[in-house]
């Protein structure tokens, strides 16, 4: 009458599946090379150089300088590395923040729905999809005036509308199952009926939506630099590609390429492993 | 007499219906239509009927999971349906129920002890090391080891996880339990090991319990008296075996005589009905099974029966019907 | 290796003959046998039960009766399927489509699923006739009213143009009789087709089907949990547990004298109507085995009340006694069936 089927919990049987996926192990690997050279920058163990004017203007590849120097004769290689930092600071606040403040909305919102509390997260969803990115972040960070966190801030107030509404169908779903009925039955006050029975049972959501979050927030992170609106204290791959535009242009492209490469390889990387990570977490998939 | 454990006083819950650019409420679907009944203590009244005969919303809105538009529901002395929230929550204690669907009534991310502590912790009941001997007792009672403790209700069957579920509305020793369909997402040989389990429990705790079902065998094998609804509207009420035996309404005749029997050649007398169960939308007039009744008389189009007992003497049989 | 089942009837051959037939799931935890050699005849015209609790293979076994294993996870392994003496197994997708809604239909347990719901009835009907029967537009929608009628869906003429939504569960499942029997097909495969219904509903239904039987001349696999719809309906009955055949002859025979332990404590365990309540339904301990980890030896081993040594090491085979074929090492003996 014991007899179990299997003794793995869902965390563990998603982890195989994702491990025979060498695609996404692939990735993984990648990523996680990235961000090992961010926490080394962090941890000041490189990338310190990379204001430094320590060479000659657009010097070329070479023993002192990897891959050349900038129009300043700044180290390009220093820079490339610094900006990993940044692009991984960018990205995971602004993944995590968003994610939370998404899920915990999107929870009430689908909870509470068609009641005022709906209504009005739903409207809020509605004006901030309706307002124009960019511009929304140039009046954010006008007001906040040269706040280095600007950026952040407005990343984070728009991104979390695609999560909740995600989260509010699921949620939607969810209570209706006998199992919150249950809880009502046993008189369990709403807060944590939600947070503690209908909101840990949508965490395949949030950390899928968690990825596809991050890779947007560096990717917004490089258009906001070129237009300016983006870091002010530091480097990023997006400073880089603006600064290389007039480099291109007089047949430097070292800057140029070596910022769109980090960009692009780490970005495709992350990609894929949130493909394969949803995969592993859909229960109706089995690996081949 | 002694006092029924639970007392349904002409219970109603309608639901609006809506409409329009306001949303206003243009008219009622009357899902449970002024229902009354008792349960004494101890005993199981088996609820039948059809699918949206409202039978399991009457299971809930005993329970105020669904709040009762109308009506009074009285368990143990005390008026549930009076009780603000605080006194509600705290008398969620003595009415529990038990639900259909093994495989959405157990949270997927909470461990059974997880799931098993939580009533006591809501309540407040006892100790942390008391409340953990009184899970691993609740699980012996319904035949589960303590190893199941730390397992998640993906790893168990269906069989199993009813189980759990029995083992969760014990936890706070309620006088009475709904059991919504308990058994019938159930194998035939689970079922019966479910079925046996509930007797017992009714036996040695002394528990009440309204059993829902559209299984008319199993509601007799396990109930007391038994309630047959129809439209929202109980339309027989008896001792089972006298339901059994001798039914008296149109319905409960022509739903006994549908029940497929495991026994070859035998040959039943199948009373077919006409037509379609109408839409609680829109009852219809007078005696809600007019439209399908083989007995219908015109009359029938034009007053309501209400419950009226058949006979005296003995346990009463009740029948709303003009030609009881 | 099995014996082969004689029909009951000699006379004829039979419609369909299913001979060892095996279908694998892979899982993440290897390859599943959700049907293990299951072999049985069906003769033309008649109505046979495949009989059997959650995991025990039934809705398997007919999905590959029609091809539709979904594949991946699933693979035929190996086995015979003959309808009408051709060979099925192995078909390719093209030919078996020609066979579907026209040689053998089927219809599903959840009406309103297996009904397109953006689609009118018109359509979905009027499409599977023209298709097979290359009738007009015109045509099929008048044959599709003819069968409308048929099934007892009053005024047809109308309700023919309603969506799925607009109609009860009764009569959807009505709507999919009707399209599946529209080509007077020779084998009909039902899957559960009442279970989701009232019991006033099922009775309509099943009677529909077996009047439409009746009159089609068609053969029908009933798949479902329930035996009381099986003693109604079926003539012969196939017990199916864990993926095996585990007893197989005429419902006569098989509900008063079952062979086989799992027959015997199913029948044993249903809760009936009585005159006199039992204070305790007889049950079969335990829970079906995981297809993933079968034991040696016979499957309903360590459930069953008679099993010995014998019983966990080898696995029994069918064999036929009298009219019922049985797959136990220590069966019920019963006197043969007289018919």
């Amino acid at each position: 009458m014991n007899e179990v089927r299997e003794r793995t919990s869902l965390w563990a049987k998603a982890w195989y599946k994702f491990r025979r996926d060498r695609v996404g192990m692939a990735a993984l690997g990648v990523v996680l090379v990235y961000l090992l050279v961010a926490l080394g920058v962090w941890l000041g163990l490189w990338g310190q150089g990379w204001s430094q004017v320590d060479g000659p203007m657009w010097a070329p590849p070479g023993p002192d300088h990897w891959l050349g120097t900038n129009i300043i004769g700044q180290d390009i290689f220093e820079r490339a590395v610094y900006s990993t930092r940044t692009a991984f600071e960018v990205g995971l606040v602004v993944a995590v923040l968003s994610t939370l403040l998404g899920g915990v909305l999107g929870a009430l919102a689908g909870y509470f729905s068609n009641r005022w509390t709906d209504e009005l997260i739903l409207w809020l969803m509605g004006v901030l999809d309706a307002m124009p990115f960019f511009l929304f972040v140039a009046a954010l960070a006008y007001a906040l005036q040269g706040n280095p966190y600007a950026m952040h801030i407005a990343m984070i107030a728009t991104f979390w509308t695609t999560t909740a509404r995600l989260v509010r169908g699921e949620v939607i779903k969810l209570k209706n199952l006998e199992f919150v009925e249950a809880a009502r039955a046993i008189g369990l006050p709403r807060r944590l009926i939600i947070f503690r029975h209908i909101l840990p049972n949508t965490f395949h959501i949030l950390l899928v939506q968690a990825t596809i979050v991050f890779v947007s927030a560096i990717k917004s992170e490089v258009i906001l630099s070129f237009l300016g609106l983006g870091v002010t204290d530091g480097v990023s791959w997006g400073l880089m590609i603006a600064e290389s535009t007039q480099e291109v242009q007089a047949g430097h492209f070292s800057n140029f390429i070596t910022a769109s490469t980090f960009l692009f390889v780490l970005v495709m990387a992350f990609n894929l492993f949130a493909d394969a990570l949803q995969d592993a977490l859909d229960p109706k998939q089995v690996s081949a | 007499m002694s006092e029924p454990l639970l007392r349904v006083e002409r219970l109603s819950k309608y639901f609006p219906v809506r409409g329009g650019l306001f949303r206003r409420a243009r008219g009622w679907l009357k899902a449970v239509d002024e229902v009354s009944f008792e349960v004494p203590r101890g005993h199981t009244f088996g609820l039948v009927g059809e699918s949206g005969c409202g039978k399991s919303t009457l299971g809930r809105a005993i329970l105020r999971l669904h709040e009762p538009t109308a009506g009074r529901v009285v368990l143990d002395g005390m008026d549930i349906t009076a009780l603000d929230p605080k006194a509600l929550t705290a008398a969620r204690r003595h009415m529990q129920i038990v639900f259909q669907d093994p495989y959405a009534s157990l949270s997927p991310r909470r461990t059974v002890l997880q799931t098993l502590l939580e009533p006591m912790e809501v309540h407040r009941l006892g100790t942390p090391r008391s409340r953990r001997d009184k899970v691993v007792e609740l699980l012996d009672i319904v035949g589960l080891g303590p190893e199941v403790l730390h397992r998640y209700p993906h790893e168990f069957s269906g069989g199993q996880r009813q189980r759990i579920g029995i083992a969760r509305a014990l936890t706070l020793e309620p006088k009475f339990i709904v059991a919504d369909e308990a058994v019938s997402a159930l194998d035939v040989s689970v079922q019966s090991q479910v079925l046996n389990l509930i007797s017992r429990l009714q036996r040695e705790l002394g528990i009440s319990f309204l059993f829902i079902s559209h299984d008319l065998a199993v509601v007799q094998h396990i109930s007391h008296r038994v309630g047959v609804m129809y439209l929202g509207r109980l339309v027989e009420v008896a001792p089972a075996e006298d339901l059994y035996r001798d039914p008296r309404h149109p319905y409960t005749r022509a739903l006994l005589s549908a029940v497929p029997v495991p026994e070859p050649g035998r040959r039943r007398r199948r009373i077919v009905l006409q037509g379609e169960v109408p839409s609680p939308l829109h009852p219809p007039s007078g005696c809600p099974f007019h439209t399908r009744c083989p007995e219908a008389e015109p009359e029938c189009a034009r007053i309501r029966p209400g419950l009226e007992p058949v006979h005296d003497g003995g346990a009463p049989h009740l029948v709303a019907c003009l030609h009881r | 290796m099995t014996l082969s089942i004689q029909p009951d009837d000699t006379r004829s051959d039979p419609l369909l003959r299913v001979r060892d037939l095996t279908v694998a799931f892979d899982t993440d935890q290897g390859a599943v046998r959700a049907v293990d050699r299951v072999s049985f005849d069906l003769m033309p015209g008649e109505t046979l039960g495949l009989v059997g609790e959650s995991g025990c293979g039934k809705t398997v076994t007919s999905l590959a009766l029609l091809g539709l294993i979904p594949s991946p996870p699933g693979r035929l392994l190996s086995g015979s399927i003959r309808l009408d003496g051709r060979e099925l197994v192995g078909l390719p997708e093209r030919d078996y489509r020609h066979l579907r809604g026209k040689a053998i239909s089927m219809i599903f347990q959840e009406p309103m699923t297996a009904l397109n719901p953006v689609l009118s009835i018109a359509t979905q009907m009027t499409d599977v006739i023209v298709r097979h029967q290359g009738l007009s537009r015109r045509q099929a929608r008048a044959r599709a009213v003819e069968m409308l009628a048929l099934v007892g869906i009053p005024s047809p003429e109308k309700r023919i143009d309603d969506y799925p939504h607009q109609m009860s569960g009764g009569m959807r499942q009505r709507v999919m009789i009707a399209m599946a029997l529209s080509c007077e097909p020779k084998l009909l495969l039902a899957d559960e087709p009442t279970t989701a219904l009232d019991v006033t509903t099922q009775a309509q239904v099943l009677d529909e089907m077996a009047r439409l039987q009746e009159r089609f001349g068609t053969a029908m696999i009933l798949v479902t949990h329930d035996l009381g719809v099986v003693a109604e309906v079926c003539r012969r009955a196939v017990v199916m547990y864990a993926g095996r055949v585990v007893e197989e002859g005429p419902v006569s025979c098989l509900f008063s004298r079952p062979r086989h332990p799992y027959t015997e404590g199913l029948l044993a365990a249903i809760p009936r109507i009585r005159e006199e309540k039992l204070p305790e339904l007889p049950t079969i301990p335990g829970s079906v085995p995981d297809l993933r980890h079968l034991p040696p030896g016979c499957r309903f081993a360590d459930r069953c009340p008679r099993a010995d040594a014998r019983c966990r090491e080898q696995e029994p085979e069918l064999e036929l006694r009298g009219d019922i074929a049985v797959a136990c090492h220590h069966p019920n003996s019963h006197a043969e069936c007289s018919r």
